[in-house]
């Protein structure tokens, strides 16, 4: 009953965000209108993580498996990518080293900055 | 009748499962992350259908309940990241500033390699938000006009380069700051590069986790301006 009761209550919360979704203008993802909710619903204490335990690990632990479809469903597209096979592995592979650089960098230049700020104002007071 | 049978939803579900299984256990065996589970499942499924003549229609009767429960998989993404609120707070600013430039500069290098490769827009669409974690890749993708499928694999190709090479693009680039090679990580390889990080450290999978729900939720908002 425990599991029953936990995925009515996350199911419930996507429902609720496919209906949010049809109403505002702008075309936002249901999936991440939900994210945003039970992030809300958990910050303002209304649900406690530990309530939804057994589902979610159960939801995040086998969300690879949840792919295999979508996957399969490249033997309906294959004619489209045959010819650019190398091109897409090397936008993937390029991008990912040039987007991990710049993050990494970006973080380290916060917290650089970060700690600037706070020894200027130690420096001050 | 064999074309009736087939067509339960059913079979496509026991298909997955049993094809993922073994996926899961040829990964055990080899002790590699190049032995990717789902890029295993998803060959084994494509050589069943085709071995013995069934449609991709009739198999994802049960394929499209499967495809059902991503987006409550989504959702729960808000757990890993409300679970690590003390070390997001701590490093709030820094963590957005990252995923953000992060986000822009996937977008960006993508379009840019594509419009040089000559690659078409739907192909363009579907790579896109290949470095976000793939429930809410697929939708970004779906929106633009790509191909979900095309999506998919781009997302697992990432996430395979991220597990393997995570460790030692953070030696390369010398980062040397267990915080900035979290959030890195997450940005840019989701899960895949995730479980890399954790291996590397508790405040490495930390801050790897909470990227990928940050940087999924900035890139969903990039791409409403594209």
């Amino acid at each position: 009953m425990k599991v029953l009761w936990q995925i009515g209550v996350i199911f419930g919360i996507c429902f609720i965000s496919e209906g949010i979704a049809m109403l505002i203008p702008i075309p936002f993802p249901s999936s991440v209108i939900g994210m945003i909710l039970l992030f809300l619903l958990l910050l303002s204490k209304r649900i406690e993580s530990r309530q939804l335990i057994d589902s979610s690990n159960f939801l995040m632990r086998n969300m690879s498996f949840m792919f295999i479809p979508a996957g399969v469903g490249i033997v309906q597209v294959y004619d489209k990518i045959k010819g650019h096979l190398f091109q897409l592995i090397v936008i993937c592979i390029v991008s990912t080293i040039l987007t991990f650089a710049a993050t990494a960098y970006t973080v380290k230049g916060a917290i650089w900055l970060r700690e600037r700020i706070r020894s200027r104002k130690e420096g001050v007071c | 009748m064999l074309k009736e049978w087939f067509s339960s939803p059913l079979f496509g579900i026991v298909l997955c499962i049993a094809a993922f299984a073994v996926g899961v256990y040829i990964q055990k065996l080899l002790k590699t992350p190049l032995a990717n589970p789902l890029a295993i499942a998803i060959a084994l499924v494509i050589a069943v259908l085709n071995v013995f003549n069934i449609s991709f229609e009739d198999f994802n009767q049960g394929g499209q309940i499967i495809t059902m429960l991503l987006a409550p998989a989504t959702a729960v993404l808000a757990l890993s990241v409300y679970n690590q609120l003390d070390v997001l707070k701590k490093n709030f600013l820094p963590t957005v500033a990252g995923c953000l430039v992060g986000s822009v500069t996937a977008i960006v290098s993508i379009v840019l390699m594509c419009r040089a490769f000559g690659l078409d827009d739907t192909l363009t669409a579907s790579l896109l938000p290949k470095s976000v974690t793939n429930p809410i890749a697929v939708v970004i993708s779906e929106q633009h006009g790509g191909l979900t499928s095309i999506t998919v694999a781009a997302v697992i190709i990432t996430g395979v380069f991220g597990t393997i090479f995570a460790p030692l693009l953070t030696r390369l680039f010398r980062i040397g700051n267990s915080v900035a090679t979290g959030v890195a990580i997450g940005t840019s390889s989701h899960v895949g590069g995730t479980t890399a990080a954790i291996q590397m450290g508790e405040v490495e999978g930390a801050m790897s986790s909470i990227a990928i729900g940050v940087a999924g939720l900035i890139t969903t908002l990039i791409a409403l301006f594209l």
